[in-house]
């Protein structure tokens, strides 16, 4: 038990600074405190460390303005879109039949929703990422809570919730199937989102900003690709958080909001991670440029 | 009128100075000048312990010396490791010259404060 007890130290004081780290571990060595004592006292460091860290408005930023709302669209997003393209690898590799390439018609709807699909798995990722950098670059020390937080409202922010597609008795077959119910939409909010998150939580941590070309790069594929997916957004929002009994919208005043101006904003929600990178890139920016006149 | 954001450590309030330096905060610097060459994280808590008879935890001691150091009243660097300490490194601290001003006005505004007065007799005359 005591063992266990000075892993879990060991993990937790893994968390503190090195230096700090090698000095607290020293201390309990040298004072011979029980491990249930040194453990309660690692965490207490952890939590006073982190609570400093929180008297900072960034984080509270990275919170309210990130993980909140776009991790609940993203959740929505990937979620619908799993359902929508689970149909049509239910109908294309379930039900496979060379007609989808020899009758031209079919060829060309085959083309088009390998492409849309394809599309999407890049909208994903390039959201995901701008919006783990952002998330890292501002968050630094409290990236541990903050990006704990994110995974929950984007595997969470969904729970109790379906989509129309899903509640549709015309796409029972597709959905009686585990894999396409479950498995399809966690495997796309994994792989496409919450890996590349990660991946970009990383950079933002290390890096905090951008060079000035690869934010704008990363500016204009993300802007093109989000005016792309647009529709599909407000589609996500409406139609992919359905209430569980299929009656209607989890929300119901998302009826009302349906042709409204604020849906037809929201998919710049999804610009603002790489609006911010962009301006923290031209700051620093000019600010060379002035060092250097 | 506040003057704090320009010191950090001092504040005006009706012509009264308050010390912005707390008992803990004052426990410690007194405890590390005591320590001399010799303070460093455990050594410092030990005798902590010892002359308040309280507890003081790692969270506690750590955020505190950070405090300190942010106001430039103490010093901290890496010292050496020693085999009893597993081979980790100690962290050192020392009580810089504003922080030793700091807490000698606060043990002169404790003193000034407490002139005329007898706890035990206030204690017994509040039962």
């Amino acid at each position: 038990m005591t063992g266990v007890v000075w892993w879990l130290v060991e993990r937790a004081s893994a968390l503190l600074d090195a230096e700090e780290r090698d000095a607290v571990r020293g201390d309990l060595a040298e004072l011979n405190v029980a491990a249930g004592r040194a453990l309660r006292e690692v965490v207490g460091l952890l939590v006073r460390r982190q609570l400093r860290l929180w008297t900072d408005w960034r984080p509270w930023l990275a919170l309210a303005g990130l993980v909140i709302p776009l991790g609940m669209l993203l959740s929505l997003i990937s979620r619908q879109w799993a359902n929508t393209n689970s149909i049509y690898a239910w109908l294309y590799v379930d039900n496979w039949t060379w007609s989808y390439i020899e009758t031209a018609g079919a060829r060309h709807d085959l083309v088009q929703i390998c492409g849309t699909f394809l599309l999407e798995c890049v909208t994903l990722v390039c959201w995901a990422w701008t919006l783990g950098f952002t998330l890292g670059s501002l968050s630094r020390r409290t990236i541990w809570v903050t990006g704990t937080l994110f995974g929950a409202v984007l595997f969470g922010g969904t729970l109790g919730s379906s989509t129309a597609g899903l509640r549709n008795p015309g796409n029972a077959a597709v959905f009686s199937l585990m894999i396409y119910r479950d498995g399809f939409p966690t495997l796309v909010r994994t792989v496409l989102v919450l890996v590349p998150a990660v991946i970009g939580m990383r950079k933002g941590v290390r890096q905090a900003t951008l060079p000035l070309p690869w934010a704008l790069i990363s500016a204009v594929a993300v802007v093109t690709l989000t005016a792309l997916a647009a529709p599909s957004v407000k589609v996500s929002v409406t139609w992919g958080w359905w209430s569980t009994s299929g009656e209607g919208p989890a929300i119901r005043q998302l009826a009302q909001l349906r042709d409204s101006w604020q849906l037809r904003l929201l998919p710049m929600l999804m610009v603002w991670p790489v609006a911010y990178m962009v301006a923290s890139a031209t700051r620093r920016h000019w600010r060379r440029q002035s060092a250097t006149a | 009128m506040g003057t704090g954001a320009l010191t950090g450590l001092l504040y005006y309030n009706h012509n009264v100075v308050v010390i912005m330096l707390g008992e803990f905060e004052y426990l410690l610097l007194s405890v590390t000048a005591r320590l001399g060459d010799e303070a460093y994280g455990a050594a410092i808590r030990a005798a902590f312990e010892q002359a308040t008879g309280r507890r003081c935890s790692v969270g506690a001691l750590y955020t505190t010396l950070d405090r300190l150091e942010a106001k430039g009243l103490v010093q901290t660097w890496m010292g050496e490791a020693t085999p009893q300490r597993g081979g980790r490194a100690k962290r050192m601290v020392r009580v810089t010259a504003r922080g030793a001003r700091q807490a000698a006005q606060f043990y002169r505004t404790v003193v000034r404060a407490s002139r005329g007065v007898s706890w035990e007799t206030t204690r017994s005359l509040v039962r």
